[in-house]
């Protein structure tokens, strides 16, 4: 009888899972973010994205599971640009795993969003839901020119046409590392699992690691006041925390940061953050 | 009671046996003309619907024009269009049934009918809509060697079931109600028909107690299937409004699309009634007092309609959230499809007003005008809804455009030939009006004279 | 043997089987073109068993319904956005629809099987009685007695059928 009753509490848990195995999390400093699209080209590299090309381009259907958003701030000439690099949250209340008929995408002991290329039969749905747009889908089957396919990682699954795919957090590096670790029978360290952005970011914009750990590095940057999350107000609860952008107001806009709630009418960035961390900001 | 019988037959009562000759007659007599058409309408389905879809499956779904911010097009609108049309047939069917309403019966059969194949052309679209249709069947619980079931929390699979149960309802509901008439076909044709009618009605002899029975399993069909059609367009609504997206994530949507599909629903029924009384002769039985019903039903619906759209914006415009807002002007005003917009508003909300007046309700071809003009007005709302919402959803650096290609174009056309091509085929199977309830709608044949 | 009295008019022939009953005669049967009000009463029949399927149908569909989500979540158990594995609303919607799909069923079942259909055989029956006339048939030993009744109801015409 108790276990039927521990059975249906483990059952009617939340979410399932009361603590993860790691929780992966990344911190992106916009503060440090020069978009230079180093991120970009790591990710393309990495997990075998394909080339478009120009005319697919043209048309929206580009494959970048990261990408740099650029939002102006003020007018010409006195415009600033400002980057956020925008990849998938891995939201532990992610909009998109309601929406599959067929489990392909779930959340997995680690607190990733993981999306599985053979179950998925291409309702797209789990990409109308996503709020952030990260979700990409395989119109056609891309291939890779000689001998530009002796290039592709063999870690990584080369999808085929009507399939779903995002960003992983470069789940094949996670896994190799986790591997080593059970191992060596310990945990992993801080900074082992890398995925490919943050390791290719030359000014170290962007940190990975496990949110469980208090000591890791993306652990103290959760704790800087300047930290926000995308879109938090839909409750998606994103793995992946961004620093604001705490640069000198432009010229005409210095009361923006004064406003609170009003600023963000002004701001350039769409992203809403909390009150507190804007107020800290002021 | 007698008042409504000598309305509804507007060139006086035929006999029982008038009743049998008119409808089997319809049935079994095949003018060059019917060859024509289903050759046509067949034809087209080939070439505009699965010659594309064949080109699409070989390629990839990037055939048509969606793309990464519009990763739902005319595909699924077309879908929700083609269930919403269903909704009319059984549903009222049903409803006309419990309250005993006798107009009801000489349109039912064929109302139920475009139920049936509206709805097979919307699980059509399912598989066009799909990336990877050769794996469909995954959607459905079946024991499998990975021992993987379907996800029973996603929205997509309540439309799963919603519409599975749908279907299978609907069919039984329709064969159910056409068994006694099946009979009546096989008692009046010889040869190889007679021995294909004698297994689809099952023996039936009409007796005292087959009657009795049937009786109470069609009012139990009736009473399931009313909840089940009102449940089959909320649970279709959910797909949209349980996502996050600005313009889809209304609470209004469930009784939006209900009230929607049973209006488009009641205008196809229109258009067809038109049709079967020019082109398979059942002006006799299809007259003024169901024309002037309907159009009263498509009065009341349409004002609901405009309600709930006026609803629908007010809160996009009162809930103070930019997005809502700025989604809502998007639609109506701002985006490339403002004018589909006002033109769904003109055919839906302004164009039905004139059934106010009885002159216009009991004219015909007025009538198949405007039915018509609803229809598309509904074709072109679903499109809106889902072009107008899914390119422009939170970030603006992604901001997008959509607009259908022609592989999709060519499948929209092409699903109204497959619809065409299934009622073609229904008339000639199915007798179109049912016999005996519209014998029942006659005066009875009694000895002594009636005083009821 | 069989009798087979035809009869133009619907009153007559319900007062046809009315008096047969009255009278004590087993194996009375009416075929008639629709369904006529009062041949329930006048035949006997109450209220019909298909209800009982119906109710059943409803019944097994729900907990069938129930069963399958909660039993398919939980043999693997893959988590979704922060849901628990038995989610309520969802299975309920699930459970509605299986529920009128399983009741829906087992009325069909329950029709076949109160009106003992399908009958892919020949049976005694007349082809008028699906167009205009309405006919009653007498089975059995109380056939002979039947005729005289039958006559006075004013049948347009006894046939008899020598059954197998």
């Amino acid at each position: 009888m108790s276990t039927i009753r521990d059975k249906l509490r483990e059952y009617r848990t939340a979410g399932y899972y009361t603590e993860f195995e790691y929780h992966w999390t990344m911190a992106v400093d916009l503060d440090r973010c020069t978009g230079c699209e180093a991120c970009v080209v790591a990710c393309q590299a990495e997990n075998n994205l394909p080339i478009v090309g120009e005319k697919r381009m043209r048309q929206g259907r580009e494959m970048k599971w990261l990408r740099i958003e650029r939002y102006w701030d003020g007018d010409y000439p006195d415009a600033r640009l400002n980057f956020i690099p925008m990849l998938c949250q891995h939201c532990d209340e992610a909009p998109c795993e309601i929406a599959c008929p067929v489990f392909a995408t779930y959340h997995n002991q680690d607190g990733l969003n993981a999306q599985v290329y053979n179950r998925c039969i291409g309702t797209r749905t789990c990409a109308v839901y996503c709020p952030y747009e990260v979700r990409f889908f395989n119109w056609f089957t891309y291939t890779w020119d000689e001998p530009l396919e002796q290039q592709l990682n063999p870690d990584v699954t080369v999808r085929e046409k009507g399939v779903m795919e995002k960003c992983t957090f470069c789940v094949q590096r996670i896994n190799r590392a986790k591997d080593l670790a059970r191992d060596e029978d310990r945990r992993v360290a801080d900074g082992e699992a890398q995925p490919a952005c943050a390791q290719a970011c030359p000014t170290d914009a962007i940190v990975f690691g496990d949110r469980n750990d208090p000591d890791s590095a993306v652990s103290r940057k959760l704790e800087d006041p300047r930290a926000y999350k995308v879109l938090e107000e839909l409750n998606t609860h994103p793995s992946v925390v961004y620093l604001k952008n705490a640069r000198e107001p432009l010229a005409g806009h210095e009361d923006d940061d004064h406003h609170g709630e009003e600023s963000d009418s002004h701001a350039a960035s769409p992203v809403m953050w909390s009150e507190e961390s804007s107020e800290a900001v002021a | 009671m007698s008042a409504t019988r000598e309305l509804m037959f507007d060139h006086g009562q035929p006999s029982y046996s008038e009743v049998n000759n008119d409808v089997i007659n319809a049935l079994t007599t095949t003018t060059w003309r019917y060859w024509v058409t289903l050759g046509i309408s067949a034809g087209t389905a080939l070439l505009f619907f699965v010659a594309p879809w064949i080109y699409q499956i070989i390629v990839g779904v990037g055939a048509a024009g969606m793309n990464r911010n519009a990763m739902w097009g005319t595909y699924l609108s077309n879908f929700i269009f083609w269930i919403g049309l269903s909704h009319s047939g059984t549903l009222l069917s049903a409803v006309l049934h419990i309250t005993q309403s006798d107009w009801r019966k000489s349109i039912y059969r064929s109302a139920e009918a475009m139920t049936l194949f509206s709805l097979m052309t919307a699980a059509m679209f399912v598989m066009v809509h799909v990336g990877r249709v050769w794996f469909v069947h995954w959607t459905f619980p079946f024991p499998n060697p990975m021992e993987l079931w379907p996800n029973f929390r996603s929205p997509l699979m309540f439309d799963v079931m919603a519409i599975l149960t749908y279907l299978t309802a609907s069919s039984v509901f329709i064969y159910m109600g056409s068994l006694p008439d099946f009979a009546a076909v096989r008692d009046r044709s010889t040869g190889l028909r007679r021995r294909i009618y004698a297994v689809m009605c099952f023996g039936w002899r009409g007796t005292a107690h087959e009657w009795h029975t049937l009786g109470w399993a069609y009012t139990f069909f009736a009473v399931l299937v009313i909840p089940l059609a009102v449940s089959v367009h909320s649970i279709v609504s959910w797909d949209f409004a349980m996502s996050t997206v600005p313009g889809l994530h209304h609470t209004i949507f469930a009784p939006y699309f209900v009230c929607g599909a049973i209006y488009s629903g009641t205008a196809g029924i229109v258009t067809v009634m038109w049709m079967l009384r020019k082109f398979m002769g059942f002006g006799r039985y299809i007259g003024q007092l169901h024309i002037d019903n309907l159009s009263k039903l498509l009065l009341v619906l349409s004002l609901i309609w405009t309600y709930i759209n006026i609803c629908e914006n007010f809160s996009g415009w009162y809930s103070g959230t930019s997005f809502e807002y700025e989604a809502i002007l998007y639609r109506i005003w701002e985006g490339p499809f403002w004018w589909l917009y006002w033109e769904m508003i003109l055919f839906c909300a302004v164009v039905p007003l004139v059934l106010f007046s009885r002159r216009i309700r009991t004219n015909w071809n007025l009538m198949l005008v405007i039915s018509i003009l609803i229809n598309i007005g509904m074709l072109t709302e679903r499109f809106v809804i889902v072009a107008s919402s899914l390119p422009r959803k939170f970030l603006p650096d992604v901001f997008g455009t959509y607009f259908p290609s022609l592989v999709e174009i060519s499948i929209t056309v092409g699903s109204f030939a497959i619809f065409t091509t299934l009622f073609l085929l229904f008339v000639k199977i199915f007798p179109a009006v049912s016999i005996y309830e519209v014998k029942e709608t006659l005066n009875p044949l009694r000895r002594r004279e009636a005083h009821t | 043997m069989t009798l087979l009295a035809s009869f133009a008019h619907e009153d007559a022939a319900l007062d046809a089987a009315r008096a047969l009953r009255e009278n004590g005669v087993d194996g009375v049967d009416l075929y008639s073109p629709i369904p006529l009000h009062g041949a329930d009463e006048a035949l006997g029949l109450g209220k019909s068993m298909v209800r009982v399927f119906t109710l059943l149908g409803g019944i097994l569909g729900a907990i069938g319904g129930f069963t399958l989500c909660v039993w398919t979540a939980t043999r693997f158990i893959l988590p979704t956005a922060g849901r628990p594995v038995i989610t309520l609303p969802p299975y309920l919607l699930i459970t509605y629809e299986s529920t009128i799909l399983l009741g829906t069923l087992m009325t069909l079942l329950g029709f076949f099987v109160v009106a003992r259909l399908p009958a892919w055989r020949d049976r005694t029956y007349r082809a008028s009685s699906n167009v205009d006339r309405f006919v009653i048939s007498v089975a059995g030993p109380g056939a002979s007695d039947a005729e005289e009744i039958l006559r006075a109801a004013g049948a347009e015409s006894i046939e008899r059928e020598e059954s197998e």
